[in-house]
């Protein structure tokens, strides 16, 4: 296999985007990457485009094909790669693997969703329809109310109170202030985020992120071609992908999150690399609980010791190990089928020390995990300075 | 009408699922059996859900995870008002919601001395 490096990257900013389609925010996406990639004016071997929704979100299919037409990328292969939450994750990982293999030079993954034209019931139905049909669906399940179960029996097992999951907001919502394509700009405090509305027990408002739209892309080749385009590519060092059962009362412990752990056990290995040496990390908190449980089965920190981490500051901007220094999923936003690859653009930029006020300095290794469904297929991806 | 929620038996290595997969998630066996997997079970986790989907009836509504003595897991709605972790719960047959215009039924769990 080839080496691959990530030579330009780009994303629209996240949040209620008026006027802006769809095909707009791909489109936007994809220009600011191949203009930062130096590639305006060369011919791409494939787009993958990754999205959760577009069918059933802003009835419209096939919009991979729409997309190279757009860009006048013809006769590129182009693709839509849909795993849930984890799309923009999967969507790297086939362009990684793509140029890796040969069989592509140069490529474009961009990731977006359009969600907030749409009734909130509408889309907690549609995501709903990731949990298992017959035995979580059809009982009025849906991602908050899984989220809820696991954070009550996280509590119970992995001392996380409520002052923790609070606190992850807080942090979150403090970088996000310093993150301009951010969603949310807006600081919270810990009895705020402890009084918000209840939404599933023990679940509240604040734990949750908000339904946002927003595209984000970036441009591959072979890590040996990138200085032909790039002064500072970013190598991708590893992936790994894992599944995990579709119901979740059918994991052997509820609590541990298995393919969170295969998939970064997968990547580190890859990237010959371990938990210690990664300086920044994005995780998937589209719910609180789910950044203190993933730094703990990612390797970062021992299982039930993540809260005790952030209570301490380590996974703060200015701590040993900072997570989520974008404002993660919680308070960048989480337009679906962007965020897999929003997270490898915070991680670009960090890499290449262009993060403004949000930097981690001196950033070699990266990590993120891209969650899917209920943390049934995850896609993990470490990055490393070039 | 069902009486029993039932679970599937692998034929070839014994393992129990709920639900049912096409293939066994131990040996890859395709044939199983319906085994019942008994009137009494352990509640492991809950939540109360107050943005509710569709077609739902219940303000909030209570859905819980439970385990049965042979230690196959389930996920359902709740009945009763003093649900905690660890109660002894068992499975009722009945309507669970509307889907669309249909009525959908199902097992929901709800506390041995019920107070109705």
């Amino acid at each position: 296999m080839r080496d691959v490096a990530i030579i330009g990257c780009g994303m629209t900013k996240f949040g209620r985007l008026e006027g802006k389609g769809l095909m707009e925010l791909l489109v936007e996406a994809s220009l600011k990457a191949i203009d930062d990639g130096g590639a305006g004016d060369r011919d791409f071997d494939a787009v993958y485009v990754a999205n959760f929704a577009a069918g059933e979100l802003t009835h419209q299919t096939g919009i991979a094909s729409s997309l190279v037409d757009q860009l006048s990328l013809l006769p590129a292969a182009a693709d839509r790669v849909e795993n849930g939450p984890a799309s923009g994750g999967s969507a790297i990982k086939n362009g990684f693997l793509a140029v890796a293999s040969g069989a592509h030079d140069l490529v474009l993954v961009v990731g977006g969703e359009k969600m907030t034209h749409v009734d909130t019931d509408i889309i907690t139905d549609i995501v709903a329809t990731l949990s298992q049909p017959e035995t979580e669906y059809v009982h009025g399940v849906t991602l908050p109310s899984l989220v809820a179960m696991f954070t009550r029996l996280y509590m119970q097992h992995h001392g996380v109170t409520e002052r923790h999951l609070a606190m992850v907001a807080v942090k979150n919502h403090a970088n996000a202030l310093k993150n301009p394509y951010a969603h949310l700009q807006k600081a919270v405090t810990i009895e705020g985020v402890m009084n918000s509305v209840m939404i599933a027990d023990p679940l509240r408002l604040y734990h949750c992120c908000p339904i946002s739209d927003g595209g984000a892309s970036v441009v591959l080749c072979p890590a040996d071609e990138a200085k032909n385009y790039s002064d500072a590519p970013v190598r991708i060092a590893g992936f790994g992908q894992a599944t995990d059962t579709h119901a979740v009362h059918e994991r052997e412990n509820p609590t541990v999150l298995k393919a969170v752990q295969l998939a970064s056990k997968r990547a580190f290995e890859m990237a010959k690399l371990m938990p210690g040496d990664i300086n920044v990390a994005e995780l998937h908190d589209a719910f609180v609980i789910l950044e203190i449980a993933q730094s703990e089965d990612a390797g970062f920190f021992r299982k039930g010791e993540g809260a005790k981490a952030l209570e301490e500051g380590k996974t703060a901007l200015d701590g040993e190990l900072p997570i989520n220094p974008s404002g993660g999923l919680k308070a960048r936003g989480h337009p679906i089928g962007a965020t897999g690859v929003a997270q490898v653009v915070e991680l670009v930029w960090q890499l290449r020390g262009e993060s403004g006020k949000r930097q981690v300095k001196g950033a070699e290794h990266a990590y993120c995990c891209n969650f899917g469904g209920f943390g049934n297929n995850v896609v993990a991806h470490i990055l490393e300075r070039m | 009408m069902q009486e029993l929620m039932v679970g599937f038996k692998c034929k070839g290595c014994s393992m129990l699922h709920y639900p049912r997969h096409a293939r066994c998630l131990r040996c890859k066996g395709t044939v199983f059996e319906e085994v019942e997997l008994g009137d009494e079970c352990k509640l492991l986790t809950y939540t109360k859900l107050y943005a509710l989907p569709e077609g739902i009836e219940m303000t909030p509504l209570l859905l819980g995870i439970v385990e049965f003595p042979n230690g196959v897991r389930a996920l359902g709605q709740l009945k009763g008002d003093d649900i905690k972790v660890g109660m002894r719960l068992r499975p009722i047959w009945g309507k669970i919601r509307k889907l669309g215009e249909k009525d959908i039924y199902g097992f929901r769990f709800e506390p041995f001395y019920s107070p109705q």
